[in-house]
């Protein structure tokens, strides 16, 4: 200080002020310094083990500030160690302060000192003092803390495991999780539960095992604390306050641990299962208090009595009953309510249907309920409410149940249907019952007319229509109306009459118009005539029915321009014909027609198809289908062609009246269509029909036509041929003069003797006599056409093959030669020559025309007959005279044009008869002609008179022979006219 | 004889659904109390031991003495269960628990008869000193406790269905042995 001063005392003025400050700096630092920090003293240790919580009290002189140190004894652990302020205590003069554990007390011994703290400076540290656990070695027991603790849903837990003396640690289970152990001493390890959530109803078990599996356990319960609401208070005696509550949020604590409330200090837990309290006055003000160990909750009401009046149940409950209405009595169970205004609610019930009257009155006790129905059951209940300052309604009283009276009933809603043939059908509504107003026992139906009673019947209760034939009736007649009465019957009578006239209205009826249905039904609307004042009548029937049909029917009020009609018999696939009529009890009168659908669907059946030919097309025509099974407005037909199992669709035709169509062009093959009716639902399953289409069958009748008239053309000329045969001869076929020879020739009149050449030898061939039998008579088997066919093509040598012959003779014609007119049998030969050569033969080649066709009667089977035996000798002899066939002729009349006759294999098929070959190509050959005479190479006949004398135009004209053919036949026709 | 026999089959078949029974309440308590553990076994009915020397009377006696323990403990643990763990509506445990503790009734008036027919002599309810509730310091030690109760009730009835059948089984010669004189002896020894 002194130094200070000195340091002081040269300063110059300015720097005097820093100087004092400086100097007063350091004189107060000094005067701290000298404060003594008491040790503390007496310290003591109160443990709160359920809320582990460590009080601790000490005598700490004036400090304000300590720090204290509180260690876990067995390992000399630090639990905590810090500076906290504590205040003196005024009356025990001792300082205080509590201290929380995060573990139970009880877990491990702790250890507490304090000391005494000014600024930096600390006081030496207090004593120790122990705060013993429960694992101290005297206490050997197995054990567990905190037990049966009860903790708020999202705190954390530690919980303590002291094993046995003497036993080792296993682990710790909190339910089924084995949690991560800390320890605390050499018997005590503990574990905490993090943010742990709702416990069961017996709390969750936390369990600790020792390696001898002995188990100890503990307890915790965790749930929320309480947390009511609407708490409010109201009176039903006017006099004492009933105060009700809601739970609001459940806490999850049960049993000992569940919620206690008080009202205004009142313990309420015996009721508070109802969350309801009583209390004998009405004070006014009311707090509620609710309990349980992790907190509680307060909520307050206020209000005047006159506004928290909820009155008690009516009781006693009464009724005087009639047919229309009913007087409901009752009684109150306080006085005090006869002088208080009350608005009561009457709750009705009558066929499942509830319904609410208010009836308001002092003390009110009975009302009246109006607009019952006669014979109805009914059940009521009534409560109540203050009408001046309405609270609330009070609680429903004991259902009363009545039934009222039976009355007449209603008039039945009567209709008619009428045929065309003047029967029908009166027809009534079943009577509800809202109607009936008891039980029905029957119905009367008197039939009249302005003059007289016409019939009168009476109808069981069951029975809903009645027919009627206006025609049975004896004074029926045009002009009369007859009108049929219905009424209903009951026990107590008769109902007014309902009536409709009998009479056929629609004889002309207007076009029905369509209508379509909706979520409503299907929507009528109509003009309003002007002139009309009475109601309408909406009739409505499956449209399908002609007969005694079973209608509906809806009356409409007068001024009505639409009415939507609804009905569950309404069916899908159903066509029905509405009708609107105006005054339908005096004079009905149609106005409008409908049709309609409640739900279209595709046809049920389909249309009946018919399919033809027509050239190359295919006409499909189709009928219609009938009107119950189209079940939609049909729209349309579909035409289809079917391609295996798939259609295709060729046509969609929208014209109803069009049931026709026609498919062209067409080639020849089999075809398949199918025709669909539609509606606006879809296409029926459709109808499939079939065709072949024919090849042509117009172009083969025209060529058979022509072939005919070529027929009979042919036939004409022939017919007119023969008529003029001698004409025709004259003009086409002269007698041909006598040859002439040229003077070189010496001329005779006899037979020429000519050896014969080589090759105009007859060679005589022996046959075996079977042989001969067969060459007798040739079966030739009837052929198929392709074999013909196939003959023709591929085989040509075998065209000469006797074919389309029956019966082949190759036995030569005996008949006797006739020089200048052969017969049928030599016709072609000579014909042929007659042209062309100056000698005319006459052979015995046979004409094969002749003996194919069999025409000649000469080729008749009893004409063959000799020829058969003639050839029978042949076998026996060999030396008769056989015929040389000509097979080019033979080949002729098959139609065949084979340039090649046949040889060789004719004369074997020919039984061994070698024929001659006479005008052929082969005969004469050059060396032939130049060696021989010019006649060796003629046709020669063994009957033969003549030689045929060949020159090169006779041979020329042979290779011509087949198209001569016709010549040949035409010069058969002449001959054959010859006698 | 054919009525003692009858009698005997039809406790045997009381003991036999009462085992069933046990076991059912044992595995729904477990469940509730999400016990999982092993639990050492504590026996809690105090009975003679098991000798070959006891005559079918005796053991009579016995199982009879044991299983009217069992009626007792399962009384107290109900009530104390229902007073500490209580307060929620009865489930399926608290109706099979009825259940045992009817048909456990229904065995010992089976038992009861087969003894009386033995020698006459009625056991009074054994009068358990209530150390064992008492002395339980926590729920913990409240539900291992019942569990134990359970275990010795299911114990029981074990050896309830055993005996029972090994009496159903006996010859008539070791029937004769259930005589006055036989049962003059019990009684001097008791």
């Amino acid at each position: 200080m002194l130094r200070l001063s000195t340091i002081l005392t040269p300063m110059p003025n300015p720097d005097l002020v820093w100087h004092l400050c400086v100097l007063l700096g350091v004189s107060a630092l000094n005067a701290e310094t000298n404060v003594v920090l008491t040790v503390p003293q007496h310290v003591s240790l109160l443990p709160n083990f359920s809320t582990q919580q460590l009080s601790i009290s000490w005598l700490g002189g004036p400090a304000t500030t300590f720090d204290f140190l509180i260690k876990r004894t067995d390992f000399n652990e630090t639990v905590f160690y810090d500076t906290v302020s504590a205040k003196v205590n005024q009356v025990s003069g001792q300082h205080q302060w509590t201290w929380t554990s995060e573990e139970p007390l009880e877990c491990t011994s702790l250890s507490v000192k304090i000391c005494s703290r000014d600024g930096q400076t600390t006081s030496e540290w207090s004593e120790t003092q122990i705060l013993e656990g429960r694992d101290i070695p005297s206490n050997r027991n197995f054990q567990m803390y905190p037990q049966d603790k009860v903790v708020p849903v999202g705190a954390n837990t530690t919980f303590c495991c002291i094993v046995e003396e003497g036993k080792t640690f296993k682990s710790i289970l909190y339910g089924r999780t084995e949690m991560n152990v800390k320890r605390l001493s050499l018997r005590s390890y503990a574990v905490t539960a993090f943010d742990q959530q709702l416990s069961g109803p017996t709390g969750a078990n936390v369990i600790c095992q020792t390696h001898m599996n002995k188990i100890y356990g503990a307890v915790v319960f965790i749930g929320y604390p309480p947390l009511p609401t609407d708490f409010v208070c109201h009176t039903q005696d006017l006099i004492s306050a009933v105060c009700q509550w809601n739970k609001g949020r459940d806490t999850h604590l049960y049993g000992k641990r569940q919620t206690h409330y008080s009202v205004t200090g009142r313990n309420c837990s015996e009721t508070s299962t109802q969350q309801k309290c009583s209390l004998p006055q009405w004070d006014g003000n009311w707090t509620l208090v609710a309990v349980n160990s992790l907190g509680q909750y307060s909520l307050t009401d206020s209000a005047e009595l006159s506004h928290r009046v909820c009155p008690v149940a009516p009781v006693n409950l009464n009724s005087d009953v009639r047919a229309w209405n009913a007087t409901v009595l009752w009684e109150w169970k306080y006085n005090s309510y006869s002088t208080l205004a009350l608005v009561c609610q009457v709750e009705l019930t009558t066929q499942g249907y509830k319904t609410k009257r208010v009836f308001s009155g002092l003390g009110l006790q009975s009302v009246v309920l109006l607009d019952l129905q006669p014979d109805e059951d009914y059940s009521i209940q009534v409560r109540c409410g203050s009408q001046k300052n309405f609270w609330k309604w009070g609680n429903w009283s004991n259902t009363l149940s009545f039934r009222t009276k039976t009355y007449v009933p209603d008039a039945p809603d009567v209709w008619m249907w009428m045929n065309r043939d003047t029967t029908g059908l009166v027809v009534w509504k079943p009577l509800t019952r809202q109607q009936s107003h008891g039980q029905i026992t029957g119905f009367e139906v008197t039939l009249w007319n302005n003059k007289e009673n016409l019939q009168h019947i009476q109808i069981s209760q069951d029975t809903n229509s009645i027919p009627v034939n206006l025609t049975q009736m004896a004074s029926f007649s045009e002009d009369d109306e007859i009108i049929a009465a219905v009424v209903a019957k009951n026990v107590e009578g008769v109902s007014q009459p309902a009536s409709v006239p009998l009479r056929l209205i629609d004889m002309e009826p207007p076009i029905f118009s369509r209508i379509a249905y909706t979520n409503s039904g299907f929507p009528l609307e109509w003009q309003q005539n002007a002139s009309t004042t009475c109601s309408y009548l909406i009739e409505w029937h499956d449209a399908s029915c002609r007969h005694d049909c079973q209608v509906n029917w809806l009356r409409v009020n007068v001024g009505s321009t639409n009415v939507s009609i609804e009905s569950v018999d309404f069916q899908p696939g159903v066509r029905y014909n509405f009708s609107l009529y105006s005054c339908p009890s005096s004079s009905p009168q149609l106005i409008q027609r409908w049709q309609g659908y409640m739900q279209e669907l595709v046809p049920s059946s389909s249309v009946p198809l018919k399919i033809s030919q027509q050239d190359f097309d295919v006409v499909l025509t189709w009928g219609e289908i009938p009107l119950a099974n189209k079940r939609g407005f049909i729209l349309g037909y579909n035409v289809y062609i079917s391609h295996g199992s798939q259609l295709s669709l060729i046509a969609n035709l929208s014209d109803l009246g069009t049931r026709k169509y026609v498919v062209k062009g067409l080639s020849v093959s089999s075809y398949k269509f199918t025709v669909k009716a539609y509606t606006s639902a879809g296409e029926d399953t459709g109808t499939t029909a079939s065709i072949m289409m024919e090849p042509g069958s117009g172009l083969v009748l025209d060529i058979l036509g022509s072939l005919g008239m070529v027929t009979l053309l042919l036939f004409i000329v022939s017919l007119i041929c023969y008529k003029k045969r001698k004409w025709v001869k004259r003009v086409f076929y002269p007698d041909i003069p006598e040859p002439k020879l040229s003077s070189d020739w010496s001329r005779t009149r006899g037979p020429l003797d000519v050896k014969p050449s080589p090759h105009s030898m007859v060679h005589i061939v022996e046959r075996p006599e079977q042989d001969c039998i067969k060459d007798a008579l040739v079966v030739i088997p009837e052929e198929e056409e392709g074999d013909k066919g196939h003959g023709i093509g591929d085989e040509p040598v075998d065209s000469d093959e006797p074919q389309s012959l029956r019966y082949y003779n190759q036995v030569a014609d005996e008949r006797p030669i006739r020089p200048r007119f052969p017969d049928s049998s030599v016709s072609s030969a000579s014909s042929m020559d007659s042209a062309s050569t100056d000698v005319t033969y006459t052979g015995i080649q046979t004409s094969c025309s002749s003996l194919v066709f069999q025409q000649d009667p000469q080729t008749t089977p009893e004409s063959h007959q000799p020829n058969t035996d003639h050839s029978v000798s042949c076998g026996s002899g060999g030396g008769s005279y056989r015929p040389q066939m000509h097979p080019i002729t033979l080949s002729e009349n098959i139609g065949l044009a084979s340039p090649e006759p046949l040889l060789e294999p004719q004369a074997v098929s020919s039984g061994g008869y070698k024929p001659q070959n006479s005008w052929h190509f082969d005969s004469p050959t050059e060396e032939e002609r130049s060696g021989l005479a010019p006649s060796l190479g003629s046709p020669v006949s063994v009957a033969s008179t003549q030689f045929l004398l060949p020159d090169e135009e006779d041979h020329d004209e042979e290779k011509l022979q087949p198209s001569t053919s016709a010549a040949t036949w035409f010069s058969n026709l002449l001959s054959s006219s010859k006698p | 004889m054919a009525e003692h026999r009858a009698g005997t089959a039809r406790a045997a078949a009381v003991a036999a659904q009462l085992q069933q029974e046990v076991s059912l309440l044992l595995e729904l308590y477990k469940k509730k109390e999400d016990l999982h553990v092993d639990v050492s076994e504590v026996r809690l009915v105090s009975v003679p031991p098991p000798s070959s020397q006891l005559d079918s009377r005796d053991k009579l006696w016995r199982l009879h003495s044991a299983l009217l323990q069992c009626r007792t403990l399962l009384e107290r643990a109900t009530t104390k269960e229902d007073e500490e763990l209580g307060g929620r509506e009865k489930g399926r445990y608290e109706k099979q628990r009825e259940v045992v503790k009817n048909r456990l009734s229904l065995l010992l008036i089976n038992t009861a008869e087969l003894l009386k027919a033995a020698d006459g002599a009625a056991i009074l309810a054994p009068n358990l000193d209530d150390f064992e509730v008492e002395r339980l310091s926590n729920l913990f030690e409240l539900k291992l406790w019942i569990y134990r109760i359970y275990r010795e009730v299911e114990h029981w009835t074990r050896t309830a269905v055993a005996t029972l059948k090994e009496l159903s089984s006996d010859t008539p010669k070791e029937r004769k042995r259930i005589t006055p004189a036989t049962r003059s002896t019990r009684s001097t020894r008791r």
